[in-house]
């Protein structure tokens, strides 16, 4: 690199050559990055014989223009696995991750997009997810967010409401959940949690002396889960809960529940 | 002697000349080898590529306004909001809420008597959640006049509260989606919302029937 410098700096000729349109591509690019407020595109090289630009993001929208070897494609924004790209030429089109991935950057590295992939899902931060299942026979639903402390350890807060005939019943509860066997990808983990159950009759079964109820709850959980792929896993859970009641005896509860979540 | 040492101060010189030459066209050579030698090599930025880098859309946010029949209790408008996310080009999952105000029952009507429901639980809520499947294809509004499109398919579970109550509601749907850009879309969408209800006598399982338009935003 010195050796490139004293070269261009010993014949002025072709370090003016080089410099101008250097200087001139700065200028240009801090001018777009101004008028744009925002970084300018990533750009890739065409190292394929061509690849196939779709009007929009998926298989099923048309090929409607092919990129030459040779050709830079500037990265303008992501949907799913899809790249929306434009070309040299003005042309914008959508290219699938696995045809961009055969490029090469400016670098002259092959071109390595973050794929959500197993290997990601062990370096996720947060995990947002939905489950169904039912609770003591009565049908309910969950949502959930869990937070990740390691590979192992996981903290998670999940609200659930199970419908009943007779009542309606809704849960908080705040776990912590230890996947037993981090790099399966099919893992059993287990959880242990704390919260508390409203209870609340159904409007046509109320009668004096019948109202919400609330009470705390200890909850123990196994269960398992399943990466599906790109950033989706499945799981499937069974919950022991036990609601400590103002009654002379605690409350057994079971629960199944089976949903998706996607991670981050 | 002067003559020789001359000519070596030359061959010398003619050497070094050379040799710098080459050496300049070596390196004219390899920087236009690694730049492609493309007409655009001066505005290629070097920097290596990071997904974090580029904006990614795959969320859905929106509303929507439409008509839901719900059962015994005539037809009535709907408003609501959507929020999706786009896993794959095909699969999304999907958390929609809508509410309306419920209307009489015939036998209200007809005999003028008390009404079944109070003001307040004729308030139609709901909460969904869903799974959806799309199926991508093209638009022809007229020959030439073509946009992208995608028919699409949920299967969900959530809650209804009318009546006083919550109610466990599965949610069958179909809809249509219309991408005007890139990220802007009109919805048509066509939904059932089933569930059991006992509020005119026996308990049955209902179907309420929802069919809206919406715009959604892709961010």
């Amino acid at each position: 690199m010195a050796s490139i410098t004293t070269t261009l700096l010993l014949h002025p000729l072709i370090n003016m050559q080089l410099i101008l349109p250097t200087l001139l591509s700065i200028v240009l690019c801090l001018l777009s990055t101004v008028l744009h407020g925002e970084e300018a595109p990533i750009q890739v090289q065409i190292v394929e014989p061509y690849i196939e630009l779709h009007t929009g993001p998926a298989s099923g929208y048309p090929v409607f223009y092919v990129a030459e070897q040779g050709e830079w494609l500037s990265i303008l924004k992501g949907r799913t696995n899809w790249f929306k790209v434009e070309t040299n030429k003005g042309k914008q089109g959508w290219v699938k991750q696995q045809a961009l991935q055969l490029s090469l950057s400016s670098e002259g590295q092959p071109v390595a997009l973050y794929e959500s992939t197993f290997a990601s899902y062990n370096q996720r931060d947060f995990e947002l997810g939905a489950l169904g299942g039912t609770l003591e026979g009565v049908p309910s639903l969950s949502i959930f967010a869990s937070w990740v402390v390691n590979e192992n350890i996981s903290t998670e807060l999940s609200i659930t409401q199970a419908l009943g005939d007779f009542s309606e019943n809704q849960l908080l509860l705040v776990a912590l959940h230890h996947d037993t066997f981090p790099e399966w990808r099919l893992s059993p983990f287990i959880s242990l949690g704390v919260g508390q159950l409203r209870t609340k009759p159904r409007a046509n079964l109320v009668q004096a002396g019948d109202e919400t109820r609330s009470s705390d709850l200890l909850a123990a959980g196994l269960g398992l889960r399943y990466y599906l792929t790109r950033n989706f896993v499945i799981k499937l859970e069974y919950k022991s809960l036990l609601a400590l009641t103002d009654r002379d005896e605690n409350e057994e509860l079971e629960e199944w529940k089976l949903g998706f979540a996607v991670f981050f | 002697m002067e003559i020789g040492i001359r000519s070596i101060f030359l061959v010398a010189c003619c050497l070094v000349i050379s040799t710098s030459i080459n050496a300049q066209e070596d390196q004219q050579g390899q920087q236009q080898s690694a730049t492609g030698q493309s007409v655009i090599e001066a505005q290629v930025q070097r920097r290596d590529i990071n997904e974090a880098n580029i904006d990614s859309e795959n969320f859905e946010l929106g509303l929507f306004i439409g008509v839901i029949s719900i059962e015994d209790f005539s037809s009535n408008t709907l408003l609501g909001a959507r929020v999706a996310y786009h896993v794959s080009e095909n699969l999304f999952v999907e958390a929609a809420y809508g509410q309306a105000e419920a209307g009489q029952t015939s036998f209200e009507i007809l005999s003028g008597g008390a009404p079944f429901l109070t003001e307040d639980e004729r308030d139609y809520r709901y909460y969904n959640l869903a799974l959806g499947y799309n199926l991508n294809g093209e638009t022809f509004v007229t020959n030439n006049w073509v946009f992208n499109s995608a028919t699409y398919f949920t299967l969900g579970a959530g809650s209804t509260e009318f009546g006083g109550d919550e109610r466990f509601t599965l949610s069958f749907g179909a809809g249509y989606r219309l991408l005007l850009t890139d990220y802007f879309a009109l919805h048509f969408d066509l939904r059932d919302h089933i569930f059991n209800s006992e509020l005119i006598g026996e308990e049955k399982t209902t179907h309420n029937i929802e069919y809206g338009l919406g715009a959604t935003f892709f961010f």
